[in-house]
């Protein structure tokens, strides 16, 4: 075995491990970025992800346990309840015949003017006396985020406006009457 | 923002992205070859690989 | 080989170069369909034109990603038989990975400025935007293992179980709609359903996910060839190392085990 020392070699070989050596660190140090992205991203996801919103029907039946805390409400916009004045909406949603009042802070997406569109508001109950298409009620929720909660339907805008309707089958079983809105 | 405005912001940049990237890999492709010298790249892609390699 | 090469071919053939000009005949085409020809949505108006972007971009990230899967499933299969260790599926499913990493981001860039203007906000932590963000950084992070410098084969067979790992959750993101409450919409086209989407929109869809395929398959082929390139030019410098080596000391073999 020849042992004489082979100093120019070496040296590159040095530098190229050296190189190795900081490249390999570099990379490790990325990946473990990248792992506590994902971590954070899964802890964000498991807490909001699963119950992203209730609708109407639920969050009525559950008002007992909400009590005064903070969630998401879903239910589609009842054309004719549309009231606006100085930065307050009121108005009241719709999910599987359950009517809920509803008091918004703040300006609206601009899709919210489109009649029976679905919307995801982020707020609380709050005790009150208020009036719903379906009858008195005890309680509305006052909310003060509005996320439009739009459909996976398409239609082209030239082949007619906007049906004022519910859509089909929406209201079918409900003992009440929705008012056509006559705007 | 207006539709309109997000739309074409939207569209800009998708295409403006996947431009970029197609020219980012093919003037990678470019400076590795010339490192190499063309005439190498297309023996060794002869050797060694018949089916996706370089121009022949 | 003459001065006056041509760069242009260093990583094209004619089979690329038509598919290449198709991808960007078709992707004008597709701007013209998706943004002046295809109607106007009758209630999200112009904003619906982020469709033909968003959908078809996942759609291609999904594909990718089954190509990278089937690609480390086959290199982890071959890999032990084959003479050259079946690198040939290794580097498809790195280049498919890349690409489809770039086809996430756009879904997610275009998401969140459809989301702007549809929504009224940017981001909301549901199921299904969450989990597409989970997709972009495990890719990412695949990205990055097949980049730690490692024996060629042991490097392929890290990233190709990883990769099947990181496929899991293609699923989980397309059905994260239908399993929790999202506020993001259900999926736009699913096989026995019929499609809640007016003829022109259909077909500027479908149009535009063709477009983005063949750019798609395009990017795959010459990112495919510029990984060859890397691995030919690392071939070429150790060889380099060992010849120097070997001049130097015209006897010695004991160099070849020491580069790696």
């Amino acid at each position: 075995m020849d042992l004489t020392p082979r100093h120019e070699v070496e040296e590159t070989e040095d530098v190229r491990q050296l190189i190795h050596r900081r490249r390999r660190w570099a990379i490790l140090a990325i990946s473990v970025v990248l792992i506590a992205a994902l971590a954070f991203v899964t802890a964000q996801g498991l807490r909001n992800a699963t119950l992203f919103f209730r609708n109407v029907d639920e969050a009525i039946d559950q008002r007992a346990d909400l009590g005064t805390s903070r969630f998401r409400i879903q239910g589609r916009v009842i054309p004719s309840s549309v009231q606006g004045e100085a930065g307050v909406t009121t108005f009241q949603i719709v999910h599987e015949c359950a009517v809920a009042a509803v008091r918004h802070t703040g300006d609206p997406p601009e899709l919210f003017e489109s009649p029976w569109i679905p919307v995801v508001l982020e707020g609380r109950w709050v005790e009150g006396e208020s009036k719903t298409v379906a009858g008195a009620d005890s309680h509305y929720f006052r909310s003060d985020r509005m996320l439009v909660k739009h459909t996976n339907e398409y239609a082209s805008a030239n082949e007619g406006r906007v049906s004022e309707k519910p859509p089909a089958g929406f209201l079918d079983d409900c003992s009440f009457e929705v008012p056509v809105d006559s705007s | 923002m207006s539709e309109v405005a997000t739309v074409a912001i939207g569209w800009g940049l998708t295409f403006v992205v996947i431009a970029t990237y197609s020219f980012w890999v093919v003037s990678r492709g470019r400076t590795i070859g010339r490192e190499l010298g063309i005439g190498e790249v297309q023996q060794s892609g002869q050797e060694q690989e018949s089916d996706l390699s370089t121009d022949t | 080989m003459p001065e006056s090469m041509d760069d242009s071919k260093m990583t094209a053939t004619p089979l690329t170069r038509v598919l290449g000009i198709l991808g960007i005949v078709a992707g004008v085409l597709m701007a013209v369909l998706g943004l002046f020809i295809s109607p106007p949505d009758v209630v999200q108006g112009e904003a619906v034109r982020m469709l033909y972007l968003h959908v078809p971009s996942i759609w291609i990230a999904y594909g990718s990603f089954v190509l990278t899967s089937i690609s480390s499933l086959l290199f982890l299969v071959r890999s032990r038989r084959r003479e050259d260790g079946g690198r040939h599926y290794d580097r498809i499913a790195g280049s498919a990975a890349e690409v489809g990493v770039v086809f996430t981001g756009l879904t997610l860039i275009t998401g969140m400025l459809w989301g702007k203007v549809t929504w009224g906000t940017y981001w909301q932590w549901d199921a299904r935007l969450t989990t597409t963000v989970l997709l972009f950084v495990t890719y990412l992070g695949y990205l990055a293992l097949r980049r730690l410098p490692a024996d060629p084969i042991v490097r392929g067979r890290r990233a190709a179980v990883m990769a099947l790992i990181s496929f899991i959750n293609v699923p989980i993101v397309h059905y994260s709609v239908d399993w929790w409450r999202t506020l993001h919409q259900k999926a736009s086209l699913s096989v026995g359903r019929r499609p809640e989407i007016t003829g022109e929109m259909y077909w500027t869809l479908l149009y535009s996910a063709l477009t983005v395929t063949i750019v798609g398959a395009w990017l795959i082929v010459h990112r495919y060839r510029v990984i060859r390139l890397e691995e030919i030019r690392d071939e070429e410098n150790l060889k380099m190392l060992i010849s120097s080596r070997r001049h130097e000391r015209p006897t010695g073999s004991a160099a070849d085990g020491e580069v790696s």
